[in-house]
């Protein structure tokens, strides 16, 4: 049962970075990549790691998106 | 170029599954029961806060010092006097949100930081914490600013702090971080236990926390184009 769930949250991870990186727009990039912050913090609390995924969920998927939002506004980049 | 990535990630896919069918049982178990072990060597019920500050803390000193050499080179470059003026004001929605949720956020960061040596979480996270609450008040409120001297002064006084710590330890039991204060392995558990562990867990989330906050706030206050 564990194992269904976790190949699903695998192939969620795949789709995700594929869909990111497939983006025209850098902001939808951005938010992509803080969905697959979100998607393996399930994988790595599952895989009995709740410091690692306290910590991906923190910097992984909070501040570093922010710092890439703030970044991208003050490049302008429009496309 | 796309034809590439998708075959890349269908051998990552599959090479995910045959591991996962070929020990079906052991992989979910195999690294929390052994780390589980370490607990009796130290009074700390976090086996994770023992490796990281413990055995590894002179690590955990380089890892302070790299995030203070990457706050310096942020606010080396990207340092301004003048605040870049948002385009749109704060909406209302907003500005109530953050006077409700500041005060909680903050709450939760220092929990995770005192309790690092009891549940999972620890210094970095809780500061990375209270950084994020500080960026809340940063971009809703227009006029709030963080105190540069009170940083200064947290920094400086945590920084030392855990060297000092550190010299205690190795004039007391030669060995640098030594854990000189009482670790009772039958008070684990309760908040009061570990020796310095949870003090120097406190000293690096003082620390992070503020250095995250003044470089969220340099890379906010750069002026605009």
């Amino acid at each position: 049962m564990i194992v269904f769930l976790i190949l699903i949250l695998f192939i969620m991870i795949v789709v995700i970075a594929l869909s990111a990186i497939l983006q025209e727009k850098l902001i939808d990039s951005i938010v992509l990549f803080m969905g697959v912050g979100l998607v393996s913090v399930v994988l790595f609390f599952i895989f009995q790691a709740p410091d690692v995924a306290l910590t991906e969920a923190v910097i992984g998927a909070g501040i570093s998106s922010v710092i890439f939002l703030m970044a991208l506004k003050h490049l302008g980049v429009q496309r | 170029m796309k034809l590439s990535g998708f075959s890349l990630s269908a051998v990552f896919v599959v090479t995910i599954l045959n591991i996962l069918l070929q020990n079906t049982q052991s992989i979910t178990q195999r690294a929390g029961e052994q780390l589980l072990n370490l607990n009796a060597t130290d009074g700390v019920a976090n086996a994770v806060t023992t490796v990281v500050v413990y055995f590894r803390g002179f690590d955990t000193l380089g890892e302070i010092a790299v995030l203070f050499l990457a706050s310096l080179g942020i606010g080396l470059m990207l340092h301004s006097n003048n605040r870049c003026t948002l385009k749109t004001e704060s909406n209302f929605i907003l500005q109530t949100a953050s006077k409700l949720l500041f005060p909680i956020i903050m709450l939760f960061g220092v929990y995770i930081m005192v309790y690092g040596h009891l549940s999972p979480g620890g210094g970095f996270q809780g500061g990375v914490i209270i950084a994020s609450a500080v960026l809340l008040l940063l971009i809703s409120n227009k006029s709030f600013e963080v105190p540069h001297s009170l940083i200064t002064i947290i920094e400086t006084f945590a920084g030392v702090s855990y060297v000092l710590i550190g010299l205690i330890g190795l004039f007391v039991l030669d060995n640098f971080l030594g854990n000189f204060l009482p670790n009772d392995i039958a008070n684990m558990g309760i908040l009061l236990s570990g020796g310095i562990i949870p003090i120097i867990y406190i000293l690096v989330g003082l620390k992070v926390g503020s250095e995250m906050s003044m470089m969220v706030q340099n890379l906010i206050y750069r002026e605009d184009s």
